[in-house]
């Protein structure tokens, strides 16, 4: 009896040791990008908490609890789980085609239940975690052979296919950009680095060339590079963002003054071109500010990184925090016609649930490295184990 | 193989990898920096400009078009509120299904043929240029689609100002109507315009639905100066080009167009169209209706010029045409052997008959032959071989000039042109306003024809056999049949002309804008003033002395004095057995004789001259003469000059008196 309470109790002040060991700059960080998302869906909605800044406080809440929930959870626990993760994630992604919903010539969601979910958002985190779990167990002088580069290949080549032909371009490009990242930090060699970028660019000229990449993807692609052109179709929405941007000048309107988006110009401003609300009403000062938040996170995640004794958790940690900086530079970069329109949001910015969420649970992966920074040796099993 | 956990060698590469992402994350985020330097600090300027662009809109106010008024301020044409829809199609997500949409869930009538005509228009106009979908709607249908506009993107509806024309002003003729610009109005707008931004602002303003431009008549001459100038608001809008704010403070006001006063008299055109239509007895039997009158009437002010009346009839509602005619209509007044769509006092020409025997009768004494001589009528004439009889077979015996004129005898006239080279009487007929226009205002003025050998040279000017003036040809001439042809205007001219012996000019307009047109003051014209004697003594004896008109006298009130006219359309009909001539009423209306009357008044002291032509209406004694006196009679004691007479002025106001019972006097046809 007392063996078993004193196990409980035992558990208990772990949990509650665990809960004090949080990275509280890093939580500070994401809730205050996310309360700038708050911000900028009650100017959205003329001032009303609803129908986006309230869910959108109550999701991150919730998210937040993932969070915690997933960062006091022993690192070692999620290098077990890393192939079942990847696993379940890629069944639910060949899932979507069979029996999932239509939205915009594209077919990106399951409804599960009350909610819909994007598992291609589940799958970027759930990749990086199946790959650094799979680097962990490889030694370092095979990263570069054949032998260690069909595996890791595979399995990002696997989920940025099946996600390229729902067709989401955006996030199949994200996709295979936070695996390749992981590829680099694992060390594969310059040489591999380079022949990459070349059968990266080649493969996107091949998908253009063989009509892989559909009509209206490949228009706004093109679209960016000449915003004069076609002013009310592929480009309406980049050039309104950039008006939105450019006219909010040094200061900014102000809140909730921003005429392009109060007036409509910039439709559905509400999901991928949120930052241009707030560069337009906050100005140079508030998009600085922001774009500021987002290295912070990056900074922070650095440093956890860095301090890891695992080679998981660095990989894990460094991979989720590239991750998520190219939503946002390819974001804010496509808002101010600097990317082509590939449909990525601006992280816990954008309102939508999938990305919130699975942005979050890669946050707490990278607490639970934080966490569990100085156990060097992980258990492991599976491949190359 | 296990591997070793913690591996220093990919620990270290591990450090410089992220050392190089990390570098290539903030390069790019530099860059991301400098893009928004690049818009918000560098750019800044340009895209406030854009900014502003997109919700500051210029909106056009159209203006309200120039009222017209008749002599004494009577309105004749002006703006009424319009209760309308429109729709813009760059804000419908669908324009077809919008309008589909518009015409189940509404009461407004939304026929497919019409959805048709707006997509083919949406088609040919820039998308954010609103479509008329329809106007003039009545209160309930107008709220049902106010009520359903929230959920029809692109519908509009709004009140205007449309333009309506008094009824029973007899205006179409007048002042014609106003219809949407076709393409040519616009296209001819731009290149009356100054320069380009006029242009283009006067092709957005002939754009804008609802805004018309004059068709026809006045309204079409002095489109420019009703059209008036238009206004502009600086408003905020947002994408959907819905209004949020509009800075009225900085609006530049639509200034309405310069209102016309014209110098007609409403309630006299009203009275005219009237008599116009009634029956006078001309028809007793007929299968063309009831009143198949088609008839016109000038009455002039012969001091000022002003024409009072100048009625048509039938006439059709200018209201209709503004609106836009339907083809059926059209088609049915087009066809109509009434010819409602002519404006008949103008672009109607007709022989004149023995109205143009005063002109014969002038240019006679120009020639030397004196008033007093007599020549003998026994109801025939021959010449170059053949017999030409006068309309009074028994003959009129010896007759002066006073008394051809009273009795309208042939034989005398042709006597005269006996004497006469055709060039003589052409000569005076141009003197006394025939074979000209006017130039009213309001377009369609016909010329008529003065027959001359230079006007025979270039009528056959491809066939020069047939170029030689033949003497029989002045004969038909000298009593108004032949060539000669001319229009009621030109007629009442020249009753004024023959009234005064000078160069009356008629007009239509006597104030533009604020500013009364200068009254002109005419010049005498060329001849001999008492050569106006024996004709002005000859028509006051057609009316007063039981000439041919007597029973249009107006005594004891009024001396009128006058002319009957009774032109032949075809040759003498005759019956094929008997070879009796025969009557009016026994051949087809078509073929009937045109009934005429021209005259001024008061004879001792001319005010008003008048011609009145009822088509195929047999004889001017019975058709044109008794109208022309009910004309008159309404004219005259309007007149202040009559307070006396005037029952307008004793109250008894509307009321008509009879014709005069002067028929059983054994007045002439």
């Amino acid at each position: 009896m007392t063996i078993v309470i004193e196990a409980a109790s035992g558990k208990r002040n772990k949990l509650r040791q665990r809960l004090s060991e949080l990275n509280v700059p890093l939580v500070l960080l994401l809730t205050m990008i996310a309360g700038a998302g708050v911000l900028a869906l009650y100017s959205v909605s003329d001032g009303n908490w609803n129908p986006y800044a309230m869910p959108h406080g109550l999701r991150f809440s919730l998210a937040m609890l993932v969070m915690v929930g997933i960062g006091i959870t022993p690192l070692k626990f999620w290098l077990s789980v890393a192939y079942p993760a990847y696993f379940g994630t890629f069944f639910l992604l060949l899932l979507v085609p069979v029996i999932g919903d239509t939205n915009m010539g594209a077919q990106r969601w399951l409804s599960l239940g009350g909610f819909q979910l994007q598992p291609s958002e589940l799958m970027k985190i759930a990749l990086v975690l199946a790959l650094a779990r799979y680097y962990h167990g490889l030694e370092f002088k095979q990263v570069s052979t054949i032998t260690g580069l069909i595996i890791p290949l595979a399995m990002i080549g696997a989920p940025v296919g099946l996600v390229f032909l729902q067709p989401d371009l955006g996030t199949a490009i994200l996709l295979g950009l936070s695996g390749a990242v992981v590829l680099l930090l694992a060390g594969i060699s310059w040489r591999l680095v380079t022949l990459g970028v070349i059968a990266g660019v080649g493969g996107a000229i091949g998908g253009v060339q063989s009509g892989l990449i559909k009509a209206y993807q490949w228009e706004r692609i093109t679209a960016f590079l000449n915003p004069d052109a076609d002013p009310l179709g592929a480009n309406y929405h980049p050039n309104q963002a950039k008006t939105a941007i450019g006219s909010g000048g040094i200061d900014g309107k102000g809140y909730m003054q921003g005429t392009q988006t109060q007036l409509d110009f910039l439709p559905e401003m509400h999901t991928d071109f949120i930052f241009a609300i707030l560069g337009e009403e906050f100005g140079l000062y508030g998009a600085l500010v922001l774009l500021g938040l987002y290295l912070g996170v990056f900074f922070t995640t650095l440093q956890i990184a860095m301090s890891a004794k695992s080679h998981f958790g660095r990989l894990l940690s460094l991979g989720i925090a590239v991750t998520f900086v190219s939503y946002v530079l390819i974001n804010t970069g496509m808002v101010m016609g600097l990317a082509p329109v590939v449909g990525v949001p601006l992280p816990l910015v954008s309102y939508g649930g999938t990305v919130m969420l699975s942005m979050m649970a890669g946050f707490g992966l990278v607490m639970s490295t934080w966490i569990d920074r100085n156990q060097d040796t992980l258990r492991t099993t599976g491949f190359g184990g | 193989m296990r591997v070793e956990p913690f591996d220093t060698s990919r620990h270290m590469e591990f450090t410089r990898r992220a050392t190089v992402v990390t570098g290539g994350v903030m390069g790019l985020f530099g860059g991301i920096a400098y893009r928004l330097y690049d818009l918000q600090v560098r750019r800044h300027g340009d895209f406030k400009a854009l900014a502003d662009e997109n919700q500051f809109n210029t909106r056009l106010i159209t203006p309200l078009r120039g009222d017209i008024y008749d002599r004494y301020g009577e309105v004749v044409a002006n703006n009424v509120p319009d209760f309308r829809v429109l729709v813009v199609p760059e804000r419908t997500d669908d324009l077809k299904a919008t309008l589909m949409k518009l015409a189940a869930d509404t009461t407004l009538d939304l026929p497919p043929e019409k959805i048709a005509s707006i997509l083919e228009k949406a088609r040919r106009q820039r998308s954010f240029l609103p479509i008329l979908v329809a106007d003039k709607l009545d209160w309930d249908t107008y709220a049902s689609v106010n009520f359903h506009s929230t959920t029809l993107r692109g519908i509009v509806s709004e009140i205007g100002a449309s333009r309506a024309y008094a009824e029973d002003a007899g205006a179409a003729f007048v002042v014609g109507y106003v219809g949407s610009a076709t393409s040519d109005d616009i296209s001819r707008a731009r290149e009356t315009a100054a320069n380009e931004e006029d242009a283009g602002k006067a092709e957005l303003l002939y754009r804008q639905p609802g805004f018309k431009v004059g068709k026809a008549g006045l309204e079409r001459t002095f489109d420019k100066d009703l059209q008036g100038a238009s206004g502009s608001v600086k408003v905020q809008v947002n994408a959907h080009g819905r209004v949020i704010k509009t800075y009225a403070e900085n609006a530049v006001q639509p200034v309405q167009g310069a209102p016309i006063g014209l110098t007609i008299d409403k309630e006299l055109q009203a009275t005219t169209l009237k008599v116009l239509a009634d029956d006078y007895g001309e028809y007793p039997d007929e299968a063309l209706g009831p009143h198949p009158v088609s008839a016109s009437a000038v009455v002039m002010d012969i001091i000022t010029g002003d024409v009072i009346v100048m009625a048509s009839t039938p006439a059709f509602d200018p209201n209709v045409f503004s609106r836009g005619i339907e083809s059926k209509l059209w088609k049915e007044l087009n066809d109509s052997p009434l010819k409602p769509l002519l404006n008949k006092p103008v672009a109607g020409t007709y022989p004149p008959g023995s109205t143009f025997k005063l002109l014969t009768a002038i240019a006679a004494q120009e020639k030397g032959i004196s008033a007093d001589q007599r020549y003998f009528c026994n109801g025939s004439f021959r010449f170059g071989g053949r017999t030409a009889t006068c309309w009074k077979q028994e003959g009129h015996g010896w007759v002066d000039m006073k008394g051809s004129i009273k009795h309208s005898c042939d034989v005398y006239y042709w006597n005269l042109a006996t004497q006469l080279d055709i060039d003589d009487i052409a000569k005076v007929a141009e003197r006394f306003g025939l074979g000209q226009t006017y130039d009213l205002g309001i377009g369609a003025e016909a010329d008529g024809i003065v027959p001359s050998r230079a006007w025979k040279r270039a009528y056959y000017r491809n066939d020069p056999p047939n170029q030689t003036w033949f003497p029989g040809e002045t004969l038909s001439v000298a009593i108004g049949q032949g060539a000669v042809t001319a229009s009621p205007l030109q007629l009442a001219v020249m009753s004024a002309r023959i009234a005064t012996h000078k160069k009356v000019m008629p007009r239509l307009v006597r104030a533009m804008g604020s500013e009364l047109i200068t009254q002109p003051v005419f010049e005498d014209l060329p001849g001999k003033a008492q050569h106006m004697n024996a004709v002005r003594d000859g028509m006051n004896a057609v009316v007063n002395e039981w000439g041919t008109a007597a029973r249009s006298s107006l005594q004891p009130d009024f001396l009128m004095a006058g002319k009957t006219g009774t032109s032949q359309v075809v040759g003498l009909r005759r019956d094929p057995k008997t070879g009796r001539r025969l009557k009016n009423e026994e051949i087809p209306w078509q073929y009937r004789d045109h009934a005429l009357f021209v005259a001024f008044a008061p004879y001792d002291n001319p005010r008003y001259a008048c011609s009145v032509v009822v088509e195929h209406g047999g004889s001017g004694s019975k058709a044109a003469g008794p109208r022309a006196r009910d004309i008159m009679r309404a004219v005259l004691e309007k007149d202040p000059s009559n307070y006396d007479k005037h029952r307008f002025w004793s109250g008894e106001r509307g009321e008509t008196q009879g014709p005069l019972e002067v028929a059983s006097l054994g007045g002439q046809p």
